[in-house]
């Protein structure tokens, strides 16, 4: 299960992570955070964020690092990582 | 032509007796003094026709093969003996035909004398005009019957009661000549094979299986009412309200398949009715035939539930109160002002609806855009096919499927994956059912034994009961096999394909073999790897497949998945293969199409685009926003956190579709301002400020995309019943919000479109009027479309091979929840069933029904009728019992058409990773036999729908 309890955008970020977490960690990372930019609004990113700044343990430490890059990122395109 | 064009007074379709002969070859041939030519193949009768020489025939129609039992289209050809029938005799060059002959005459008159000698003079399709037998006695000058003539239908040789057990058709066997065009329809078109000539000479008859029609195995297509040359099967329709006097050629408005139809109709402007509903010989998707919710189930759109006023109230518990055009859509256009104003631009937003035309839902996503200057604009594709969308998007460059339905024809390996197409896309399903019986081999792959794996005449080679939620394991593992016993074209993959190498070594890994996933997907080895096999080695394989795939955590994965498995093995860009999607709704493409995603314009172009931006900025007059909105998801988690306060919403029954209704309700009764057009007040509109009444697809002017990106005309049999056209109340929204979007008519809307969207460049309402339809892409006014995509590049250039990992669902059974529940559809039930509903299709269907496997059942002491409760970890809900060896055991099965069931009380939060769709297809559930309340809610489920025919 996952979900019940904890902020959306930490299931759906957790989610897409998980999808990429057989990659090489920095790659994983940039992977998620291009997906994140692509498809989020933005105030769900910033949300994100909000939770990362604040500690949310329900994080997977992939969309932690992916939110980090948040703010390096234009919005793009199309995402040129996949799983 | 103009926008009326498809209008005319009633004129049946010419039939030209044998179906159209594709060859190359012509030739040419006399008949009675004509010269035509004709492919090579094409039958004497057909010929005659062309050439406007009218032979008698009664056993054939262009629909079917040739029969050639009647004897009534008898000719003679100079230098040939005897009097061949017409229409089993092919087109030979220089032939000469004579169709009017003393011989044939007199011998057509005898054959004709024969047939009244047991037709009733009073049979009533005689007198309405509709059965052939009047006409044609005229014709073949047999007037008087020298064997006399039975007065009334009690006075034929063996009377038998009218069989009026279908709710849509009657059976009047006094009025049959048993010429077995019903038969045959029912086989060759329909591929039902419901219906056999029982007895021989002059007593055979007709039968439905030796019981009635509701009784037996028909499913109420209607193949066999329209090809009845007379009125012996009929519609109660056209009994009770006579014949049309003009047709108006539209689009069914139910599922993705898009058949055309001709609806016959009575009367003038606010006076018109539909007589019925005749599916069109010309429809690109149908090809004249069609299936029990298009032929039949129309009656909705005369409903009495219909809500034609606009209605507002302050708050959810008032009652709603009647209002003209102008306070609606002023009280909408204020309030939304309002909560911007005090909330910001990012706080409303719109949904559009699969169900609306193309026009009505570029408007929507213009108003979001410009006028509300935001992306928070989505579709209830959202919950059906965004997979689709983003997966073959990414693999292959365009969100859509690659065929058009008739390269099914040309198909040696089908592989059905998680789709019912027997159900939900009954049309299609029988061109498939047809190819199959030719001897095509078909793979199932899907939890449930579906009825293609085991019908009359067709059964699948392989039935891969695939696990709920382990697609992408499933997928890879036919890849595997195929990869590693080195079926796949190599040729192909290296000339056509990028990151090959990667990918070839990622599925070759043993982690991905048959035996290594065997715990994961439950499919024996050994079968998965003789169907990869197959598949492998087809001449033409192609996939097909439905919501089976895209509703689970992993849709966007496993669509790729099968973009590569189409790569890996070639079977891309040409005739008879291809990855298909079966779509849901009408307009699932369209709307797709048409930008409704929040980080897409229309034709799939992300919003960060600068030059895509610049083309709307420039004609809208806005500068619009770069960054992506929200999606329908994202909307309800905003609305519960405060942010997002109000929505348009067109067309979508959100409370009752959606996943995890508690969470929907709460986020709907969380906005301060909710807009439902809607065409019924439907469960949504319980929580909605302002209702706006919508058009029935019989008022609507426009053009809907089916699920081979054929662009179809809708035409209006009758003005809109709610005095406006939608699109015209969405524009109405932006004006009063001080931006001008105004069109006078739906085809300016097409046309912009056009002169915005590339793959649109060429679509018109003009040119689509006459050329009738087209499949996108249309470059320029030279195309008339793309029915195959991919031939020779991609859209993207090279095909993506993209490493498809396995990540199971984190839904998964559990001591407390150990069945695994998943969601379908029913032939005769429509989605939430609005229309349907509405319609007699309910004597089919009357309520959901559980289908759970007797192991299951018998642990839990459960009969096959017992209402059951159905419990997942965020609701539950009650419905019967159906004990069924369908199921695979651990896994149990509903539909969702019934509000009251309410299955998606019990389906949670989870989605799909990329697309946030749904993850219908997999809940893990508990189900034991139901308790009072539960009882009572299936009482009420049970009340009878009150229905139009
Ligand atoms: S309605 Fe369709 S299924 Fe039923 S008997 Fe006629 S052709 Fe067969
Ligand atoms: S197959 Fe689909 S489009 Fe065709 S008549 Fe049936 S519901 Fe309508
Ligand atoms: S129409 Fe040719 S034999 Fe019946």
């Amino acid at each position: 299960m996952s979900g019940a309890g904890i902020a959306p955008e930490a299931r759906l970020g957790n989610d897409i992570a998980r999808q990429f977490a057989h990659l090489a960690p920095n790659r994983a990372a940039e992977a998620i955070a291009v997906h994140l930019e692509t498809f989020w609004d933005p105030s769900m990113r910033r949300r994100l964020e909000a939770l990362v700044a604040a500690g949310d343990d329900s994080l997977d430490p992939l969309l932690v690092d992916a939110a980090g890059r948040l703010a390096t990122h234009a919005s793009r395109a199309e995402p040129d990582a996949q799983p | 032509m103009t926008a009326t064009a498809g209008q005319s007074i009633w004129d049946p379709e010419v039939d030209f007796g044998t179906p159209a002969v594709r060859a190359a070859d012509t030739v040419s041939v006399t008949i009675d003094g004509h010269q035509v030519d004709v492919p090579a193949g094409t039958s004497v009768l057909r010929a005659a026709t062309e050439a406007g020489v009218t032979i008698p025939k009664l056993c054939a129609t262009d629909s079917l093969k040739a029969f050639g039992s009647c004897r009534m289209c008898l000719v003679e050809v100079d230098g040939a003996k005897g009097v061949p029938a017409s229409c089993t005799t092919p087109c030979a060059d220089g032939m000469v035909v004579s169709t009017q002959t003393d011989t044939v005459r007199d011998l057509r008159r005898n054959v004709m004398e024969l047939y009244l000698s047991d037709h009733p003079e009073d049979c009533d399709g005689c007198a309405r005009g509709n059965c052939e037998i009047q006409a044609l006695a005229v014709q073949v000058d047999a007037a008087e019957v020298r064997y006399g003539r039975p007065e009334t239908r009690a006075d034929v040789a063996h009377p038998q009661p009218i069989d009026l057990s279908n709710p849509y058709f009657a059976f009047d066997d006094s009025a049959c000549i048993v010429c077995s065009r019903c038969v045959r329809a029912c086989a060759d078109i329909q591929g039902t094979f419901a219906l056999t000539v029982e007895g021989r000479g002059f007593d055979s008859k007709i039968s439905a299986g030796g019981t009635d029609f509701m009784s037996s195995e028909c499913v109420s297509c209607g193949a066999c009412v329209q090809a009845c040359p007379t009125s012996a099967l009929q519609e109660k329709s056209v009994v009770a309200l006579g014949m049309p006097t003009r047709s108006v050629e539209t689009t069914c408005a139910y599922c993705g398949v898009g058949c055309s139809f001709r609806a016959d109709v009575q009367g003038e402007g606010d006076d018109s009715r539909v007589v019925r509903m005749v599916p069109s010989k010309n429809g690109g998707a149908n090809e004249g035939h069609s299936c029990v919710k298009g032929r039949f189930a129309y009656g909705y759109a005369a409903h009495k539930d219909r809500q034609l006023s606009p209605m507002v109230r302050d708050t959810i518990d008032d009652e709603w109160r009647e209002v003209s055009w102008d306070e609606a859509i002023a009280t909408v256009a204020d309030g939304f002002k309002a909560l911007q104003a005090e909330h910001g631009v990012g706080s409303i937003g719109g949904i559009s609806s699969s169900r609306c035309t193309n026009e009505e839902v570029y408007v929507v996503q213009k108003l979001v855009r410009a006028a509300f200057g935001n992306n928070n604009i989505d579709t209830c594709a959202r919950v059906c096919h965004s997979p689709t969308g983003y997966g073959l998007k990414q693999t292959f460059g365009t969100s859509a499927g690659t065929q058009d339905f008739k390269s099914v024809e040309k198909t040696d390996v089908v592989l059905l994956i998680g789709a019912n197409p027997t159900d939900a896309h009954p049309v299609f399903a029988s061109r498939m059912k047809r190819r199959l019986r030719e001897g095509a081999r078909l793979i199932v792959a899907d939890p449930r034994r579906i009825d293609l794996v085991r019908s009359p005449h067709v059964e699948a080679a392989f039935h891969l009961p695939v696990l709920p939620g382990s697609n992408v394991a499933f997928v890879n593992a036919m890849a595997h096999v195929i990869v590693t016993e080195g079926l796949h074209d190599e040729e192909f993959v290296r000339a056509r394909c990028e990151d090959a190498e990667e990918y070839l070594a990622f599925i070759a890994d043993p982690v991905h073999s048959p035996e290594a996933t065997v715990d994961i997907t439950g499919i024996p080895p050994e079968d998965l790897r003789a169907a990869a096999r197959l598949f492998g080695e087809a001449g033409n394989a192609a996939i097909y497949y439905g919501l089976g795939v895209t509703e689970h955590s992993q849709g966007s994965t496993m669509v790729m998945g099968m973009a590569n498995l189409a790569m890996v093995t070639g079977n891309i860009g040409r005739d008879g293969v291809g990855v298909n999607p079966l779509r849901g709704q009408n307009n699932v493409q369209g709307s797709c199409d048409m930008g409704s995603f929040p980080h897409e314009f229309p034709g799939y172009r992300h919003v960060s685009q600068d030059d895509v931006r610049a083309i709307y900025e420039d004609l809208w007059g806005k500068t619009l926003d770069p960054q992506p909105g929200l999606r329908i998801p994202n909307m309800f988690d905003s609305a519960l956190a405060g942010t997002f306060r109000g929505v348009y919403i067109q067309g979508e029954d959100i409370a009752q579709s959606d996943p995890n209704t508690q969470h929907v309700e709460a986020a709907l009764r969380a906005m301060d301002l909710v807009v439902v057009q809607d065409l019924f007040l439907n469960e949504t509109a319980r929580f909605a400020h302002v209702f706006l009444p919508g058009t029935s697809f019989l008022e609507k002017d426009g053009t809907f995309t089916n699920a081979e990106r054929r662009i179809n005309r809708v035409r209006p049999v009758f003005a809109s019943k709610v005095g406006r056209d939608e699109w015209d109340i969405t524009c109405a929204i932006g004006r009063a919000m001080g931006y001008d979007m105004s069109y006078a008519h739906p085809s300016e809307i097409m046309d912009e479109i056009a002169a915005t969207t590339p793959t649109f460049a060429g679509v018109s309402f003009a040119r689509l009027d006459e050329v009738g339809s087209m499949q996108w892409p249309v470059y320029d006014d030279s195309s008339t479309g793309t029915p195959i995509m991919h031939i020779g590049e991609f859209v993207r250039g090279k095909g993506r091979l993209i490493e498809t990992v396995f990540v199971p669902t984190t839904e998964r059974s559990t001591r407390r929840f150990p069945l695994i529940l998943t969601t379908g559809r029913i032939l005769s039930q429509y989605n939430v069933g609005a229309q349907t509903r509405r319609t007699a299709n309910n004597t089919w269907h009357p309520e959901d029904v559980l289908e759970i496997h007797p192991a299951d059942a018998e642990v839990r002491g459960i009969a096959t009728g017992d209402l059951v409760d159905l419990s997942s970890r965020v609701g539950s809900t009650t419905l019967r019992a159906m004990v069924s060896e369908r199921m695979p055991p651990g896994v149990v099965y509903t539909t969702f058409h019934h509000p009251v069931t309410g299955a998606n009380v019990v389906t949670t939060e989870n989605s799909d990773w990329a697309t946030n769709c749904p993850e219908y297809k997999v809940t893990a559930v508990q189900v034991g036999v139901a308790n009072q309340r539960g009882d009572a809610a299936v009482a009420q489920a049970r009340e009878p729908v009150e229905t139009h025919a």
